[in-house]
């Protein structure tokens, strides 16, 4: 028996941006100023200032908005980070999620475990007047840009604690919300679903 | 131990401030006492009778006035005891039980925070379940459910 021999890789040729279906939302893969094939061969303290001549090329050549904002949108919708806080019973549906058979890591959403590594909230649960200043504290320690999910009844209006002496009659009252997800849990598709709505809404950010 | 045996060896201690102690199922009975009496009867629960250990404290408004019952449980007897003290709805007050029972604590704050009883000399009397500032006492009878928008108003403490 013969040990197989490492073999080499034919070098293929990187795909294209094209290729990956990339070309429409990043301008800056058609042909800029300063191929970016040398850009990576330059060494460290040659590349900053190289990267910022290609990127001024490119954004005298077709404007600021047309250049960054996808770019940004692109990577940021693409890469959520949730914060790993768990209020009620969604958090369940929460935590199913991003187990093996709904897997939301597909979409590039992982649950970070420190607010200022995230820029997503999803409020999973029933949220009570003592852990509302918490809410904030959380919420305000996130930089921006930053994003809030009301994921279930109980974060959406309050659910079935709405008039009740100690819950929060929808988080909206504290800090601002961007998809509202219905359920008494949403199942963890319809939490994906919200998030796949926020990655719409992110790619319209203009800002 | 028995309601009568109970009352025997309680009645010396407290007299008129002891009402009577009636038989209650699965206890050695439910003392009924009067709240200037509160202490001296604690102190005789743990120390004579070997009440160690405190189980809980809960309140019940009977709108006209409140009444504190208490459920002592002793590990020696395998036994509860049932003590219950009525307080005037004007001032509901009673001496706290934090000093004899540390596991008083946080059930008198709890109790507090619901029914508005008051427990003299409790080293922190503030919210437990429910944030600083607060504005209700949610279990008395006077209570009303609020619209949300009316709570959110009254609870400006966030």
């Amino acid at each position: 028996m013969t040990t197989p021999s490492a073999q080499v890789a034919p070098a293929k040729p990187a795909p294209s941006a094209d290729a990956l279906g990339l070309g429409a939302e990043l301008p800056m893969a058609t042909a800029p100023a300063v191929p970016f094939v040398e850009i990576e061969a330059l060494r460290a303290k040659e590349f900053i200032p190289a990267a910022k001549e290609a990127l001024g090329a490119l954004i005298a050549e077709q404007g600021q908005a047309k250049v960054i904002r996808p770019v940004f949108n692109w990577a940021g919708r693409n890469s959520l980070f949730p914060l790993h806080w768990g209020l009620a019973c969604c958090a369940i549906e929460f935590a199913a999620a991003f187990g093996a058979r709904w897997d939301a890591e597909r979409f590039g959403v992982v649950p970070r475990s420190s607010p200022r590594q995230c820029d997503l909230l999803i409020v999973n649960g029933t949220v009570t007047w003592k852990v509302a200043h918490k809410l904030i504290t959380l919420y305000e320690q996130m930089p921006e840009p930053k994003w809030v999910i009301a994921m279930g009844n109980c974060a959406t209006g309050g659910g079935p604690f709405r008039t009740a002496y100690s819950v929060v009659p929808g988080v909206d009252k504290l800090v601002p919300v961007d998809v509202y997800i219905a359920g008494c849990p949403p199942r963890p598709e319809a939490m994906l679903d919200g998030i796949l709505k926020l990655e719409e809404l992110i790619r319209e950010r203009k800002e | 131990m028995q309601p009568d045996e109970l009352s025997r060896r309680l009645a010396p201690l407290l007299g008129e401030r002891l009402i009577g102690v009636e038989p209650y199922p699965d206890t050695a009975g439910r003392v009924r006492f009067r709240r200037e009496g509160a202490l001296d009867l604690f102190r005789a629960l743990r120390d004579d009778l070997g009440f160690g250990q405190f189980s809980t404290v809960a309140g019940i408004d009977w709108v006209d006035h409140r009444e504190v019952v208490y459920v002592l449980w002793s590990d020696a007897a395998k036994q509860y005891v049932l003590l219950s003290a009525d307080l005037p709805a004007d001032s509901p007050r009673i001496e706290s039980a934090s000093g004899i029972w540390p596991s008083a604590n946080w059930h008198e704050r709890e109790t507090w925070e619901f029914l508005d009883i008051t427990f003299d000399h409790h080293p922190d009397l503030r919210h437990l379940l429910m944030p600083d500032g607060y504005a209700f006492h949610p279990l008395l009878r006077s209570f009303k459910l609020h619209e949300p928008e009316e709570l959110e108003v009254k609870s400006r403490h966030v």
